[in-house]
C-alpha cells in the first residue's frame, strides 16, 4: 500500500512539474513571454498546405495574415484601400482599359531574392490562362492581357473599362484572391496548382516553423530579415513578436477557460456571455473598456430581408409595414442587451460609414416621407437606448454625439398604428385581430441561422417575437448555414435574417452590384452574386450601371453610392438592425497595445490580411 | 458442408449490407436542400464580401466541372461504386479541394483508432471482469461498492463527465492541456509520443469511465442470472471451487453477448467519438463527418460512412463466424 502511494505522490509530483514548465512555454516548446497567441477560427483539414493559389488551403489560419501580400490592402479604420505591394493605385487612360501598375521597390522574399512585377506577372498569369486556378474564369472574363513592362510596372489591358481595378484585385473586407507567389520558386513547379508548399518562401514577415498534421495550431517565426517584408518595407517597422502560434481551442466553455487561464492573447470572436465569464480575468480586455464593450465596425448588417420575388413580400408597402411593426430598441435589448449601432441604411454604420454616408445623410432621413406622407425617422433612438440602459445602472454619456456614436443616428419608428395601414395598402385584412391575404389566413417564415453569426440568429428571433406581438403568424425556421445560404440564392424564403448589406469603402459598387435588376433569376435557380432578395427596381439597376463605369476617385462615384442608397430606403428589401457587432477579446498578460475605442489604429480583425499591419503595434509586456 | 453454407450465407448478408448502407449513403446527401457549390460560394463570399456578380456566376461554372457534379446521378453512383467502394478512392474532399478524401482519413483515422480502440478494450476488459464479480458475487461487500460506483458513473450524461474532468484536471489543477496540441510533426518521436499520451489522457478517460460504467452493469445482469442456473448449482454440488466456477462456467456462458457487442463497439470506433473530439478539440474522424455533413461534402460523407459502413459490417461477420470457437453449443448451422 505504501509503495502504491508512494508511486502516487510522485506521479503527481511529476505531472506538476510538468505543468509548471509547461505554464512557460507554449506547446511548441517556445517562450511564452515571446510567443503571441492568436486563437484560429477552425482547424484545418489541409493541413501543411501554404501554397495560397491552391484551392482548399485554409487562409484565415494564419497565411494571408502573416506569410502572403496583396497588391492593395485595406485601412478599416478610414475605409480606404492603399498601397502594399503595389507601389501606387493604378494609372489608367481615359476609357479605364489599360492600366499601369507600380510594383514596390525593395521588398524580398524569405529566401533573400528580390520582390518584383515578374512574381506579380507570373501570379496574374497563372490565374487568367490556368482554367483550374480559382479565379481563372473571371481573370478571363476581365483581363485581355497583363504584360511586365519593366522589373517594377505591369501593363494591364482589360476586355472592358473597368474603372474598379484596385478594388477587384486588391483587399477590401477579409482578403483577397490576388496572392503573390514567387515566380522565381512556382515556375518550375510541373503543376503550381497542386503544390502544397509546405516550406513556403514568402514577402510577409513570417515563415513556416511548424505545423500540426492535424490542423489544430501553425508556429510562425519571425523572419531574421523583417525589414525586408511587406510590412517592414511598408511601414519601416517589424513585429515584437518573434512566435506567432495560431491554435484552436474547441468549443466555447474550453476557449473561455483559455482566456481564464491566459493561454491565449487573442481571440476572434465570442459571445456576451462568454466574454461575461471572461472579463473576470482582469488582464482580459475588449475593444471598449467598459459597456458596450463591443466593436461595432464588422463591415456587414444584421437585419430581416425579404423575397420580393413573392408577394405580399413583393410590395414595399408591406416591408415598410413589417419594419414599423417591429420596436427596434426591444429587438437591440434582445440581441445583445442594446450594444449596436442602428443601421437603417443598406449599408453598416461602421465608424467610416457612418461619417461618409449616415451622418451626411441624417437631414434627408429625417425628411424622408412614405407614399402618404409620414415620416418613419426616429432621430432620438440613441437617448431611448440610453434610457433604457441607464435604468439597468449602466453608466451612459450625457452628449449627444456620443450617444450617436454608440447607438446610431437614428433608427425607423414603432408605430403599430402606420403599421397596420401599410399592411392594409399591400392588400392584407385585418378580422378579429387575424391578418389575411387574398381571402386566407396570412403566415409567413422567417428563416434563422442556427449555428454560426449569432447576432444575426437573435436579431431574426427578436423580429419573429415583435411580429407575433403585434398579431401576425410567424414562424422562424433555424437552418443549418449551407441550408440557410442555398435558400436565400434560390429565392425559397418569405423573409430571412440574412446580412445582403456590406460596405467598406467610399464607392459602395463592389457590394451593391448583384442587386442589379437584370441579373435576377426565377425562384428555384441560383441568384447570381447578391441579390438573393430579387429586387427588381429599375431606377437602382440604372445607377448600378452608371456606378459601374465610374473610378473610385470620381466624385461621382459618391454620389451616385448616396442616391443608390436612397433607393434602397424607398424599397427597402432589407431592415438593417446594427452594423456588424463584434465581442473579440485580447489580453494583457503577455502582450499589450492592440486596438481599442481608446487607441483606435486598426480594427481588431485578426482573420483579415490586414492583421499584418497591426502586428508591429503589438508590444510585449515588460 | 454446413460450416461452407454457414459462412456462404453470412458472406452474402455482410456483402448486402454493405451495398444497402453505401447506396443510401450516396443518395441522402444529395436530398440535403444544400449543395457544396453553393457552399464553397457563400464561404469565400461570406469571407470576402467582395466578390461581385461576374466573379460569383464564373466561379460557380468553374466549381461544379471541378468537384464532379455535371455528370447524371446514375454516372455518378456507379463511378462511386467502382472508385469509392472497390478502390476506396473516394475523390477530393469538395471542401478541401483538391485533396483526397482519402489522405484527410488517413491523417485522422489513426488517432480516432488509437483513442477509441484502447479506451473500448480497457473499458471493456475492466467492465466486464467487475461486473464478473458483482453479479456472480452479488452478496460479498466489495461487489455492491462497485456495483454502486458503477451505477452512479454510468447515467451521468456524458458530456457532463467530459467536462468536469476538463475543468478539475484542465482548468483548476493544470495537470493535463483542455484540448488537444498533439505535437504531431515532431521530429523525436518520443516527443511526440509523449504528446500523444499526455493529450489523450482526460478524452481516454472520459470515454473508459462511461464505457466501463455500462460494462458493468451489463456484465453483472447476464451473470448474475447464469450464477443461479442448475448447471452452476450442479458444478459446486460437484465440489469445484469458486474461482473455476466463475472462470468456466459463468464467465464463459455471459461473455458471449459481450463479444457480439465488443464487435459492434470496436466496428463504431470509425465513426469517431463526436462530443469527445468536441469537448477536448481531439482530432478524429468525427468531426470529419460532422463538418462534412454540415457543408455538404460529397465524397468526404461517402468516404468516411463508407469506411464505418464496412467496419460495422464487417466486425458483425467477424462475430458471427468465431461464435462458435466461444460457445461449443453454436454450430454453423
Amino acid at each position: 500500500m505504501r509503495k502504491l502511494m508512494a508511486l502516487l505522490l510522485s506521479a503527481v509530483m511529476l505531472l506538476s512539474l510538468g505543468t509548471a514548465l509547461a505554464g512557460e512555454t507554449t506547446v511548441v516548446g517556445t517562450p511564452r513571454n515571446e510567443t503571441l497567441i492568436v486563437e484560429m477560427q477552425n482547424p484545418t483539414q489541409t493541413a501543411g498546405q501554404f501554397n495560397p493559389m491552391m484551392q482548399g488551403t485554409n487562409m484565415g489560419t494564419g497565411i494571408q495574415q502573416l506569410l502572403w501580400g496583396n497588391l492593395y490592402e485595406i485601412d478599416t479604420v478610414k475605409g480606404e484601400q492603399f498601397p502594399s505591394l503595389a507601389e501606387a493605385f493604378p494609372e489608367s487612360n481615359a476609357d479605364f482599359t489599360e492600366h499601369i501598375i507600380k510594383i514596390r521597390k525593395g521588398i524580398k522574399w524569405s529566401d533573400g531574392v528580390d520582390f518584383s512585377a515578374k512574381d506579380v506577372h507570373y501570379t496574374m498569369n497563372l490565374m487568367l490562362t490556368n482554367p483550374d486556378a480559382r479565379s481563372h474564369s473571371y481573370y478571363q472574363q476581365i483581363f485581355k492581357s497583363i504584360e511586365l513592362e519593366d522589373d517594377y510596372t505591369l501593363k494591364l489591358t482589360t476586355k472592358m473599362s473597368f474603372p474598379l481595378l484596385a478594388e477587384s484585385i486588391g483587399v477590401l473586407i477579409w482578403g483577397n484572391d490576388l496572392r503573390v507567389v514567387p515566380e522565381h520558386i512556382y515556375s518550375k513547379l510541373d503543376n503550381p496548382l497542386t503544390f502544397k508548399d509546405s516550406n513556403p518562401v514568402v514577402t510577409g514577415p513570417y515563415t513556416v516553423k511548424q505545423y500540426d498534421e492535424l490542423g489544430n495550431w501553425i508556429y510562425y517565426e519571425l523572419r531574421e530579415d523583417a525589414q525586408f517584408s511587406d510590412i517592414g518595407v511598408v511601414t519601416g517597422t517589424i513585429p515584437k513578436a518573434k512566435h506567432i502560434l495560431f491554435q484552436t481551442f474547441g468549443d466555447d466553455a474550453t476557449r473561455t477557460m483559455t482566456m481564464l487561464n491566459n493561454l491565449v492573447d487573442i481571440m476572434v470572436e465570442v459571445s456576451p456571455e462568454n466574454w461575461e465569464v471572461m472579463k473576470t480575468n482582469p488582464k482580459a480586455a475588449m475593444w471598449y473598456p467598459e459597456y458596450p464593450y463591443a466593436l461595432f465596425d464588422d463591415p456587414c448588417s444584421k437585419g430581416i430581408a425579404f423575397n420580393c420575388a413573392k408577394a405580399p413580400f413583393s410590395d414595399p408597402n408591406f416591408r415598410w409595414g413589417l419594419a414599423l411593426a417591429m420596436d427596434f430598441k426591444e429587438v437591440s435589448m434582445n440581441i445583445f442587451n442594446g450594444a449596436g449601432r442602428a443601421s437603417v441604411l443598406q449599408i453598416p454604420a461602421t465608424a467610416s460609414m457612418q461619417e461618409l454616408y449616415y451622418k451626411p445623410m441624417e437631414e434627408w432621413l429625417e425628411n424622408f416621407e412614405l407614399e402618404d406622407g409620414y415620416k418613419p425617422f426616429n432621430t432620438n433612438y440613441a437617448r431611448e437606448m440610453a434610457e433604457i440602459l441607464a435604468k439597468q445602472g449602466i453608466e451612459m454619456p450625457d452628449d449627444d454625439a456620443l450617444l450617436d456614436d454608440m447607438f446610431g443616428i437614428g433608427c425607423w419608428k414603432h408605430d403599430p398604428e402606420q403599421a397596420t395601414k401599410l399592411l392594409q395598402k399591400a392588400g392584407l385584412e385585418l378580422k378579429d385581430g387575424k391578418w389575411f391575404y387574398e381571402g386566407q389566413p396570412f403566415s409567413f417564415t422567417c428563416n434563422i441561422l442556427a449555428d454560426t453569426e449569432a447576432q444575426a440568429g437573435r436579431g431574426g428571433e427578436a423580429a419573429v417575437d415583435q411580429w407575433r406581438k403585434f398579431g401576425l403568424d410567424v414562424t422562424p425556421v433555424k437552418m443549418t448555414h449551407t441550408n440557410f445560404t442555398n435558400a436565400e440564392s434560390l429565392g425559397e424564403f418569405d423573409v430571412g435574417a440574412y446580412w445582403p448589406s456590406c460596405a467598406i469603402i467610399r464607392n459602395l459598387y463592389r457590394q451593391i452590384n448583384g442587386w442589379d435588376g437584370d441579373l435576377i433569376k426565377p425562384i428555384g435557380e441560383l441568384s447570381t452574386g447578391g441579390n438573393g432578395e430579387r429586387l427588381n427596381c429599375p431606377e437602382l439597376t440604372a445607377k448600378i450601371h452608371e456606378l459601374s463605369g465610374v473610378s473610385s476617385q470620381d466624385e461621382r462615384s459618391y454620389e451616385l453610392s448616396t442616391e443608390i442608397l436612397k433607393i434602397f430606403v424607398k424599397e427597402l428589401p432589407f431592415i438593417g438592425f446594427h452594423s456588424g457587432t463584434k465581442f473579440v477579446p485580447t489580453n494583457n498578460t503577455y502582450w499589450t497595445n492592440y486596438p481599442t475605442s481608446e487607441n483606435p489604429y486598426n480594427g481588431p480583425w485578426w482573420w483579415w490580411s490586414a492583421f499584418k499591419y497591426i502586428l508591429p503595434h503589438i508590444e510585449p509586456v515588460q | 458442408m454446413k460450416a461452407w453454407k454457414y459462412i456462404g450465407l453470412r458472406l452474402i448478408t455482410w456483402a448486402l449490407v454493405i451495398w444497402i448502407g453505401v447506396t443510401f449513403v450516396f443518395i441522402i446527401p444529395r436530398l440535403f436542400p444544400s449543395n457544396p457549390v453553393e457552399n464553397m460560394i457563400s464561404r469565400i463570399t461570406a469571407m470576402s464580401g467582395t466578390m461581385d456578380a461576374i466573379q460569383v456566376e464564373a466561379l460557380r461554372r468553374q466549381l461544379r466541372v471541378q468537384f464532379g457534379l455535371d455528370g447524371s446521378l446514375w454516372e455518378q453512383y456507379t463511378t462511386y461504386i467502382k472508385n469509392g467502394l472497390f478502390g476506396f478512392n473516394f475523390g477530393p474532399s469538395l471542401m478541401n479541394y483538391p485533396t483526397p478524401v482519402g489522405e484527410i482519413i488517413g491523417r485522422y483515422l489513426p488517432y480516432t483508432l488509437f483513442l477509441s480502440v484502447t479506451s473500448v478494450i480497457i473499458a471493456w476488459t475492466i467492465g466486464n471482469f467487475i461486473g464478473l464479480l458483482a453479479g456472480f458475487r452479488k452478496n460479498k461487500r466489495s461487489s455492491k461498492i462497485l456495483e454502486g460506483i458503477a451505477i452512479t458513473i454510468y447515467p451521468i450524461p456524458y458530456f457532463i463527465l467530459a467536462l468536469v474532468l476538463q475543468i478539475v484536471f484542465g482548468f483548476l489543477l493544470g495537470w493535463f492541456p483542455m484540448t488537444a496540441n498533439i505535437l504531431t510533426t515532431a521530429k523525436d518521436r518520443g516527443v511526440f509520443f509523449a504528446s500523444l499520451l499526455r493529450n489523450s489522457v482526460l478524452p481516454a478517460l472520459s470515454l473508459l469511465l462511461v464505457g466501463t460504467g455500462w460494462w458493468i452493469i451489463s456484465m453483472k445482469s447476464l451473470s448474475s442470472s447464469i450464477a443461479e442456473e442448475d448447471f452452476v448449482q450442479y458444478a459446486r454440488y460437484r465440489g469445484l471451487s469458486e474461482r473455476r466456477i466463475g472462470a468456466s462456467y459463468v464467465l464463459r456462458n455471459s461473455i458471449i453477448s459481450q463479444v457480439t457487442a465488443l464487435a459492434l463497439s470496436l466496428g463504431g470506433v470509425f465513426n469517431g467519438s463526436l462530443i469527445t473530439e468536441i469537448v477536448f478539440n481531439y482530432p478524429g474522424v468525427g468531426k470529419l463527418i460532422q463538418q462534412a455533413i454540415l457543408s455538404s461534402d460529397y465524397n468526404m460523407i461517402l468516404g468516411t460512412i463508407t469506411i464505418s459502413i464496412i467496419a460495422i459490417a464487417t466486425a458483425t461477420l467477424v462475430a458471427d463466424l468465431i461464435y462458435p470457437f466461444i460457445d461449443p453449443r453454436i454450430r454453423y448451422s
